[in-house]
């Protein structure tokens, strides 16, 4: 009975979320805004790379920040997908209390909402990644693609980012909506920690343990590792470490993350209903 | 009972038009005074994500000016983001809630409710600005060259009445659309940030890359400004201070028409139509 | 127009083009049609109708939300879509379930933001606010932020920040709506004494609650699918079934009551049926008293045994079924 529910949570939720991300409007602008927006992100740190190296892209550097800038997409995509629901359902919807006393399992709810996102920023990231390949010779070789690393990887890491969103949709359930996505706003935070566009010898000393304590930063490398294994090895940060550890440090770190992560949205779950949040309205 | 209020008693014109703004902005102020979440979310996080952005140039060895081009393009980028979600997005959620209808039926003009929503967010923009240059300043060792403080000024303030009046024109689209209008803003984050130089001296996108980009006054307001504080700032303009300047005084004239054109034509399109009230998607 | 005129239609229509999803064709909805409308200066105009009838498009378009797609609309004296400007200075409107306002500011600070979109000085507004919010019954929750507010107090909020501005013409759509019987009692005798105080005052109130409609309204409009059936003074409209003899009718039908028979009766004008558990009303107009008996045959050729039979005066809610065939709430 429970497992039904949960299912049954999760998959209408999915449903839901795809209805309401695929029909603003036609298919052929909602294509436009699919391609212009990842590669106009990519395109800024081309751009940056390209003016200071002279266009070097055969440098693993540039391969090192491309690859990684596009796998992060699937950050702000999940930790938004999950996060802003809590913010459409209880202000503009005005479903979520609804949804409270239904019988519904909210965290899986909350992650079946964010697969339409996440479906969108894979896309993202195909785009990204496809155009990297065809025009900046990004060096994929597809013989060469440790494909079980690659989708391990990318497994781990998708469900590691959905309890991280779950812990940013504990803390909207007690904020007010401000003018940002919180889900953008704190990837594009992360973005500074994790080694995606840079490694983190970069990083002040002080700073780094940051990184080394984030699920995303060996997620990202893993990712890096299995498509273009030899980029991955010209950066010091992780060569100590081989694939299996960097996996097993994965998986340790997301289920740590995942364990405070649904502690915390536990405890603002609660404090939500105790001080009846869940159908405020907060526009300003 | 109350005596009536007689239709003189109520004021209108420019009177009116000043307590619609600040009639407006007063939620905006107490919202952030109530809630405070923002000052994390908005204030410090953008502060690491420049800081990524800054690293990068470190990481690939760039001259120590672009740092600053960096932290400058990082501190207006609030202005940018006050317009888009706190302005122009804002009335999509008015719309939702009910209370664009009760704005149209009025006597309030529309550019003052623009305006004060505007104004209300400017607090945590000026905050969030300030932060970013005086941290990103004092964190990375940038060190500043000014040419000229009033040419700076002229600047700052020309981009500033530009880039609300392009505002308050991209607002006019979200009375007729609804939630394309919030994609489509949503769409336009980082096409903007590419076209504009935010990170980069936009000269790098050859001429007419640059001239496009010059529509959105960020890109000469953020050009000039950085040839006025750096060094290295007049050798990677796109055009000069003084031009960049009469442009943007054509910009403001333009944008501030426009939106008042705009603004008044596509309400009654909205009207004729239907879409103020309608709740699609 | 008319001097004494505060709202006049001519032949407002105004018709919806829909469409589920982008694939399929634009479908015309007609919402209005063929609206004729005099209210005077000083009226309590009542607009009668079921859901769906066009209510609150008709006041859409008064308030300069909406365009007719056919004819005019005169708001106190101006053109409602050549001179929306003017109209607006000189109107308010407030809606039933209203969701308006900022959850994060209290009562008082929302309803003062409303006022100084309305050119008022902070202190008249203030002053107003204290006295509207007494009258209605929230005074106690001035300085409440209105996200706490329940349904019913949020509706309160509401109906002051209409009455706050002093307009010229208020547009009432379902008011008492989330309203308990004491709030809206409350609220119908502030609307009153409201409309008292000020000659030139002119209220437009959209309601499905028959009693509010008669108790309140100079004049009512009975609108149904667009189209205005009947307008005139409530006891006027009363008055067209006087001749008629207006009958209710408690039965006891264990099977399905054959409503057609009673239908093709000669000499009855309309038949309602209702169902409540194992009872059975039936209301019906008829031509004369004399038509009764041909009604009690039936019911024993159907094997009915009537519980009680009841004699009435014509109500606005006779009149409303006689228009339009239903009860409000069956259409």
């Amino acid at each position: 009975m429970r497992n039904s529910i949960s299912l049954r949570s999760f998959l209408s939720a999915s449903w839901l979320g795809w209805k309401i991300e695929s029909n603003w409007t036609d298919p052929f602008l909602f294509a436009t805004y699919s391609i212009i927006k990842p590669l106009a992100s990519a395109g800024i740190l081309v751009l940056m790379y390209s003016i200071i190296t002279n266009g070097n892209f055969d440098n693993p550097m540039f391969a090192y920040l491309y690859l990684g800038n596009a796998f992060y997409q699937y950050v702000p995509a999940v930790l938004s997908g999950i996060s802003w629901t809590i913010i459409d359902d209880r202000e503009h919807y005005r479903t979520l209390k609804y949804i409270y006393i239904a019988p519904v399992n909210i965290p899986l709810y909350l992650f079946g909402r964010g697969v339409a996102k996440f479906i969108t920023g894979s896309f993202a990231v195909l785009i990204t990644l496809l155009a990297g390949f065809i025009f900046l010779k990004v060096p994929i070789d597809i013989n060469q693609i440790n494909w079980p690393l690659f989708i391990l990887s990318l497994i781990l890491g998708i469900i590691m980012l959905a309890l991280l969103g779950l812990l940013l949709a504990g803390i909207t359930l007690i904020t007010a909506r401000h003018s940002y996505y919180i889900g953008d706003v704190v990837a594009s935070g992360l973005f500074l920690f994790t080694g995606a566009i840079f490694p983190l010898e970069v990083l002040p000393v002080w700073l780094r343990p940051i990184g080394y304590a984030l699920p995303i930063t060996y997620w990202l490398e893993l990712l890096r590792r299995s498509l273009v294994g030899n980029v991955a090895q010209a950066f010091p940060t992780f060569t100590q470490l081989s694939n299996l550890d960097l996996v097993l440090i994965l998986f340790l770190t997301s289920v740590i993350a995942g364990l405070i992560a649904i502690y915390f949205f536990k405890k603002c779950n609660h404090s939500a209903r105790e001080r009846g949040l869940i159908d405020m309205s907060t526009n300003y | 009972m109350l005596p009536p209020i007689q239709l003189t008693q109520k004021h209108s014109g420019i009177r009116l038009f000043i307590m619609t703004v600040f009639g407006r902005a007063y939620p905006r102020v107490i919202g952030m005074q109530r809630e405070k979440s923002w000052l994390f979310f908005d204030i410090f996080v953008p502060l690491l994500s420049v800081s990524a952005y800054v690293f990068v140039y470190r990481a690939i060895g760039a001259p120590e000016d672009y740092v600053g081009f960096v932290v400058v393009g990082g501190a207006m980028t609030a202005f940018w983001m006050n317009i888009l979600w706190s302005m122009s997005s804002q009335l999509y959620w008015e719309k939702e809630q009910g209370n664009l209808a009760l704005y149209i039926i009025s006597p309030a003009s529309m550019m003052a409710i623009l305006l004060g929503m505007a104004l209300g967010g400017l607090f945590a923009t000026l905050l969030r600005a300030i932060t970013i240059m005086v941290f990103g300043s004092l964190i990375f060792n940038v060190s500043y060259h000014l040419v000229s403080f009033w040419q700076l000024i002229a600047i700052f303030s020309l981009s500033m009445i530009a880039l609300y009046g392009m505002g308050m024109m991209s607002a006019s689209i979200f009375l007729l659309l609804s939630r394309e209008a919030w994609h489509i803003s949503n769409l336009a984050t980082e096409p903007v940030y590419l076209i504009s130089g935010m990170y980069f001296p936009v000269k790098n996108l050859g001429f007419w890359g640059s001239a496009f980009g010059s529509i959105i006054p960020l890109t000469l307001g953020l050009d000039a400004i950085r040839q006025l504080i750096f060094e290295s700032g007049p050798s990677l303009g796109f055009l000069s201070v003084n031009i960049e300047i009469f442009i943007l005084i054509l910009l403001s004239v333009f944008y501030v028409s426009a939106a008042k054109f705009l603004l008044a034509y596509i309400e009654k399109l909205a009207v004729r139509e239907g879409r103020l009230t309608e709740n699609r998607r | 127009m008319n001097n004494s005129v505060a709202i006049e239609t001519t032949n407002l229509g105004r018709i919806y083009k829909i469409r589920n999803n982008k694939k399929e064709k634009f479908k015309e909805l007609l919402a209005l049609t063929n609206v004729d409308l005099k209210i005077n200066k000083g009226e309590l105009f009542g607009l009668l109708g079921p859901n769906g009838a066009g209510k609150t498009t008709l006041i859409k378009i008064l308030t300069t939300l909406l365009s007719p797609t056919k004819g005019n609309a005169l708001v106190a004296g101006f053109d409602v879509e050549k001179y929306p400007d003017e109209v607006r200075k000189r109107i308010n409107m407030v809606s039933g379930g209203e969701t308006s306002g900022y959850g994060l500011l209290t009562v008082r600070e929302n309803l003062w933001m409303f006022a100084q979109f309305y050119g008022i000085e902070s202190q008249e507004a203030n002053t107003r606010i204290k006295h509207l919010a007494e009258i209605v019954g929230i005074s106690d929750r001035l300085n409440t932020k209105s996200s706490d507010l329940s349904t019913g107090l949020r509706q309160k909020m509401n109906i002051v920040r209409g009455f706050l501005t002093d307009p010229q013409v208020l547009f009432l759509d379902e008011p008492t709506l989330g309203l308990d019987v004491g709030a809206s009692r409350d609220v119908r005798t502030f609307i009153k004494s409201w409309m008292d105080n000020g000659n030139d005052r002119t209220l437009l109130l959209t309601t499905h609650y028959m009693v509010e409609a008669e108790v309140l309204c100079d004049r009512v409009a009975i609108i149904n699918q667009g189209k205005v059936l009947a307008c005139d003074t409530p006891a006027n409209l009363k008055k067209t079934l006087q001749k008629e003899a207006i009958f209710h009718i408690n039965l006891n039908a264990p099977s399905r009551l054959e409503l057609k028979s009673f239908e093709d009766l000669p000499g009855v004008k309309s038949c309602v049926i209702t169902q409540k558990q194992d009872e059975t009303f039936l209301d019906m107009i008829l031509e004369d008293d004399s038509i009764l008996s041909d009604v009690i045959s039936e019911t024993s050729r159907q094997s009915l045994r009537i519980n009680r039979l009841e004699k009435r005066e014509p109500s606005l809610e006779d009149v409303f079924i006689k228009l339009v065939g239903q009860r409000i709430e069956q259409v």
